[in-house]
């Protein structure tokens, strides 16, 4: 089992393993009790062929059939207390398996660049997180779950090859071709259950897109025709489902079918040798009692390599959630703070070098492959206090500009310095409290509205007060029934578009960045509204970069940024521009002296 | 807390399961066919033990094994078979649960969506459906299959013996009695187990969903607090629903322990007794070790059972929703434009807490005793700061809610009669925030209507001047759309697209201009005007430019209607607040 060659995921036993030794002391009582509790089931038969042996009248070690009775009894609430032993230490077992893997997916995630966290949709990420996790959580216990199983397989066998090894061999090679035969049929399964799973990631990812849709489909009159195509996708799940399962259950029916087989064998072959009483009614109570244990404990090496096998796929997937990380990072061991104080969210302090004076960007290009968007080449400076407002036609390259420089995106090339020193890597660099960002469509999470600006963020009221008055939005926190403690619905539902952006301005401003960068803040907010936000914004002398094209703005802004096609076509004051561009002519041509736009 | 009947169990099932009947009676009758030839594998290992304790010649003694493993394999192939057809019963039954209930749901109220996540509605659409494909597919091979198998061990006993017979009976029957029982109290913590999963996954769609947002503004750490904060709340939870979970299964070990303990003091005294021969106590003691499986199997049933009751009753309360509005019988005819009036129509969003005061009350009030009327193929503009009311008449002119006083009429009729569907295919509405979906370009535009021919895309998309951009696209119509691909911008005229493809008798334009640079703009103004000739437009702007082609203004303030007038009107008048905005407006261009 060593690494697989295609894709180069490390082995599945090389999980298992490292999620074994996660909670030392946990697993070793958890495993403890399984492997006794197999254990335990060698005893059965013994007393079966004890029992049988006294009614023929060869009593063994001065047993009467009544200890044998009051035996079976103890030896069976003995077992009670093995399995109790094994639940309360199996479920926190799992669970903070499940956790830790969980954490991992989530940490490594929320360490990729922002626009581009996700290989796949929501609702896949979610699928994997969910269910792939919990298959791959439950493998756990694996490793003692097999050496319980194989302790008990191997006293088993020893113990009949004592009693009688012709009819042990006999009986038992058979038994160990089928179960080959069975073993092979795994490659089959494997490829099978990668695609059902894929087909089940469809099912969830589009459930999903319906759920966050809801209000456009209602729009459209769409109902029908969506919930059409999701049966589509059912379908087609089905048909992988149940190509999965037949072959799950065929393997399972052999497995089953074994120890009859083994009993029927043992039936014919021992058929001389009991009527001369060689091989006594009791030696085949004690074999056919093992047998019958036989049958549970193929299918249950087979639910071991299955399960083995399908957490493979299930590992793999993960794994690609990790979009390039260390394999190894997905167990690698973190706590979860299940106890005792949770992590601290500390905010950054600002230094010294922090403070802006010159953030210059050079040779920024981020082409997308297969298509003509992006932007390529650019190269501006910024000083400290200025406003520059970056502007253009639709596509033409704002927001990838904005990312590339954040590294929410990852640009082909370019360079970014601040303060003439070069930024190595932009996606850790450009956060809070250098820099603040706000997207063309912000997002909140459930919480109250203080939560969603503050996002763990510890500040005085007064910083805080002052980041919601320039937002705009003390007017309407005000109007809220519990103010600032108003549970925000999921994505902000309750609040109005215009509200989530001021929200997402407010959880900007609160930060005191150094500089401001928003993509297009003022979409969603009204002519009024807007000029205030603006008004007391300006009035801060702060240094900012902005995607706009009102007309109020582009005349306040100290540089302009015109983008065409993905390159700065043009830069300059609004005045200069107006004289020398003729694209920013037609940029601002929808300005008639009647109003603003 | 209700306890499932098992009659509402049996209701549910039929409603989905009936369809297949065909193939559950053929499942059925391999069921049984296995579980006779079950029955007779011991008898067949007795007459062996018997033969051979008589000396019997080894030919007969061959002959009986022969036959033991004849049957074996017949038992196991039935069972196979059986198992795979309930497989297939079962997931079809539950596709068309999760399609009824997906369904359902999206045809429920706005308000609805307010108060959950859509990660916590996947996690009861696909999780609680995928627990009770698990319960349609086991209940009649495994749990019934295995009842019937309890019943034909129980009475081939007392064919034995009546006592032992009568024993056992009552032994199984106190061990279902009292598992059912365990079960029963584990399983309001196995309920709540699935609440905080969904929970949790809830939250974690919602992180996902803004790692821009978080990553940029530093939040990580707090995102990962929170994180840890439900894994620590939700632990004790699920530690509790597995381990009470499991006593169901401790519970029988210690009754099959007294079981198998019984069997052997019975077939040793009935032996002693000189009454059976040492084949019969074979059988005996193999029959009574045969009991231990199927109730342990219907222990796991009923653990399986736990799941589907959880996820039964998440579902159906789920189904129970309905929607506060009802369908009228009045239908808007299917062409031609629409006239919209307002009559002193008053609304205010009920989350369900009543306002504690009156201020509350008139805080929580969106619109008060809003009247206007808008003639076929006028177009409105309506100005109004954000938080005005704008976007709330669009919603309720869309019917998503019905207004607390006063009318809404569309076409002359209260949209209370109106039926909902035929309204809402004769409105289009274009706002800011545009929902895409992980399908083709034109599956996003028609929403998977397979009818919509691709001419009349390309025609749509031809008027809003958009042909060169989809050349530009890799597979024209059906490239694969994310909504990370597409600008803010190409989304909104998706949108517009999608509208346009209805042909409405109204549009509504929610600030749909507000992405599109102005150069755009100009483009899209020159089709827009085209199509919005001979319709109804309402538009929702806070942009003055954009208000230049409209024939009559409205401005809103806290819910209240301060001015509507024609345009030319307005203008005209310089007392009148939209010449103000308009003059304010000026200001702000001087160069």
């Amino acid at each position: 089992m060593s690494r697989d060659r295609e894709t180069n995921t490390p082995s599945t036993l090389f999980f298992i393993q490292r999620l074994s030794r996660y909670q030392p002391l946990r697993f070793t009582a958890c495993a403890c009790c399984w492997i006794l509790y197999h254990s335990w089931h060698l005893i059965p038969g013994l007393l079966a062929k004890a029992f049988f042996d006294i009614l023929e009248g060869h009593p063994t070690a001065g047993l009467t059939f009544e200890s044998i009775v009051v035996l079976i009894l103890v030896a069976g609430l003995a077992k009670v207390g093995t399995i109790y032993g094994g639940a309360i230490t199996w479920a926190p077992l799992i669970f903070k398996s499940q956790g830790l893997l969980r954490r991992n997916l989530l940490t490594r995630i929320l360490d990729l660049p922002g626009a581009k966290a996700l290989p796949w949709s929501i609702g896949e990420a979610i699928s994997t997180l969910r269910d792939d996790v919990e298959a791959a959580g439950e493998m756990t216990g694996w490793v003692f779950n097999a050496l319980a199983g194989l302790i008990f397989a191997v006293g088993g066998i020893a113990i009949l090859l004592y009693v009688n090894a012709r009819v042990t061999l006999l009986v038992f090679i058979p038994i160990a071709i089928v179960m080959t035969l069975s073993y092979i049929a795994r490659t089959r399964l494997e490829h099978v259950r990668e695609q059902s799973r894929l087909a089940t990631a469809e099912v969830t990812g589009s459930i999903g897109e319906i759920f966050y849709a809801v209000q456009a489909i209602q729009v459209a009159g769409a109902e029908s025709n969506i919930v059409a195509h999701l049966r589509k996708l059912g379908d087609v799940r089905q048909q992988m489902m149940l190509r999965d399962q037949l072959l799950g259950l065929s393997l399972d029916a052999i497995f089953a079918n074994t120890a009859n087989l083994g009993a029927g064998l043992t039936l014919l072959v021992a058929a001389s040798a009991m009527r001369t009483d060689a091989f006594t009614i009791g030696d085949f109570a004690l074999f056919a009692t093992y047998l019958m244990q036989v049958a549970s404990y193929t299918q249950f090496f087979g639910y071991l390599i299955r399960t083995y096998r399908q957490s493979g796929v299930s590992f793999k997937r993960a794994v690609a959630l990790l979009q390039g990380a260390s394999p190894a990072s997905l167990v690698a061991y973190h706590p979860l703070y299940l106890r005792g104080r949770l992590p601290a969210t500390t905010s950054p302090i600002n230094q010294e070098r922090d403070r802006l004076n010159t953030l210059e960007v050079s040779g920024l290009t981020l082409r997308y492959p297969g298509s003509e968007g992006g932007i390529e080449n650019v190269s501006f400076e910024i000083k400290r206090g200025e406003l520059t407002v970056i502007t253009g036609r639709i596509g033409s390259g704002k927001t990838t500009l904005l990312r590339a420089m954040l590294g929410l995106l990852e640009p082909q090339a370019g360079e970014i310095r601040w303060n003439n020193r070069t930024v190595e890597q932009p996606a850790h660099f450009f956060v809070a409290p250098r820099t603040a960002y706000t997207a063309q469509v912000p997002t909140l999470l459930s919480g109250t509205l203080r939560e969603n600006i503050l996002l763990g963020l510890h500040c005085d009221n007064d910083t805080l007060e002052r980041a919601i008055h320039h937002a705009v939005l003390d007017r309407d926190i005000a109007k809220l029934p519990d103010g600032l403690e108003t549970l925000v619905g999921p994505r902000g539902m309750k609040l109005s578009g215009g509200q989530i952006q001021r929200t997402a301005a407010a959880r900007m401003f609160v930060r005191a960045p150094e500089i401001l960068i928003f993509d297009d803040l003022s979409s969603a907010l009204d002519i009024e509204t807007e000029i205030l936000l603006w008004q007391r914004l300006i009035e801060q002398e702060i240094t900012c970069l902005a995607v706009s094209h009102r007309p109020m703005v582009l005349a306040k802004a100290d540089q302009i940024l015109i983008l065409e096609d993905g390159k700065i076509s043009a830069r300059g004051t609004l005045k200069e521009l107006l004289r020398t561009s003729p694209e920013m002519q037609q940029l601002y041509i929808r300005t008639p002296s009647d109003g603003f736009s | 807390m209700k306890k499932i009947l098992l009659r509402e169990y049996w209701q549910f099932l039929w409603r989905y399961l009936a369809p297949q009947r065909k193939a559950t009676l053929f499942m059925v009758v391999l069921l049984l066919t296995s579980i006779v030839l079950q029955l007779i594998g011991p008898q067949v290992a007795r007459s062996f033990i018997d033969a051979a304790q008589q000396r019997a010649p080894e030919q007969t003694l061959i002959w009986a094994a022969i036959v033991f493993i004849l049957v074996s394999i017949a038992q196991q192939a039935m069972n196979l078979l059986a198992t795979y057809w309930s497989e297939r019963v079962s997931w079809t039954a539950t596709n068309a649960l999760r399609a009824d209930l997906v369904a359902h749901l999206i045809r429920l109220d706005l308000g609805f969506y307010k108060t959950r996540t859509p990660g916590e509605l996947i996690e009861r659409v696909d999780g609680d459906v995928n627990a009770l494909a698990k319960f349609f597919s086991s209940f009649v091979v495994k749990l019934v299959g295995n009842v019937l198998l309890l019943i034909g061990i129980l009475v081939a006993l007392s064919l034995i013996d009546l006592r032992l017979g009568l024993a056992f009976t009552t032994l199984s029957l106190l061990a279902l009695v009292v598992l059912k029982r365990v079960r029963q109290f584990a399983l309001p913590y196995i309920r709540k187990d699935r609440e905080w999963s969904a929970i949790f996954f809830g939250y974690i769609g919602e992180v996902l969903t803004s790692t821009e947002d978080l990553r940029s503004n530093g939040a990580v750490p707090y995102a990962m607090r929170r994180f840890f904060g439900y894994l620590r709340n939700w632990m004790p939870v699920m530690r509790r629903a597995r381990v009470l979970g499991d006593t169901v299964w401790m519970t029988a070990i210690a009754i099959f322990a007294v079981g198998d303990a019984m069997s052997y003091w019975f077939g040793g005294s009935l032996y002693r007794g000189g009454s059976v021969s040492l084949g019969v106590v074979y059988v005996v003691i193999a029959y009574i070790t045969m009991l231990a499986e199927p109730i342990e199997t219907i222990r796991v049933q009923l653990q399986e059972l736990q799941r589907a009751d959880a996820g039964i009753t998440r579902v159906r309360e789920l189904l129970e929703i309905t929607s506060k509005l009802r369908n009228g019988p009045y239908s808007i005819p299917s062409e031609g434009a629409l006239s919209v009036e307002f009559r002193g129509v008053s609304f205010a969003y009920d989350d369900g807490a009543p306002p504690s005061d009156d201020m509350a009350e008139e805080r929580k009030t969106v619109l008060k005793n809003v009247s206007f009327k808008v003639e076929a193929k006028h177009m409105l503009g309506l100005v109004g700061r954000t938080g005005s009311g704008k976007t709330t008449i669009a919603r309720l002119l869309f019917r998503f809610y019905d207004p607390q006083d006063g009318q809404v009429c569309v076409d002359g009729v209260d949209l209370r009669q109106a039926n909902i569907a035929a309204l809402r295919s004769r409105i289009g509405l274009v706002t800011q925030d545009v929902q895409l979906f992980e399908a083709s370009l034109r599956d996003n535009i028609t929403f998977f209507d397979a009818s919509i021919r691709d001419q009349q895309v390309l025609a749509v998309l031809e008027t809003l001047g958009l042909h060169s951009w989809l050349e530009r696209l890799p597979d024209q119509l059906d490239t694969l759309v994310s909504g990370a691909k597409l600008s803010a911008g190409e989304a909104q005229l998706i949108a517009l697209a999608r509208v346009l493809l209805k042909d409405p008798g109204l549009i509504i334009l929610d600030e749909a201009s507000s992405r599109l640079d102005p150069a755009t703009e100009a483009l899209l103004d020159q089709a827009l005007g085209r199509l919005l000739k001979s319709r109804t437009v309402i538009i929702i702007a806070h942009r003055l430019m954009t208000l230049e082609r409209a024939d009559e203004i409205l401005i809103l303030e806290h819910g209240q209607v301060i001015e509507h007038g024609s345009r030319e009107q307005l203008i005209t008048d310089p007392r009148s607040t939209f010449a103000e905005l308009r003059r304010a407006g000026m200001g702000e261009v001087l160069l």
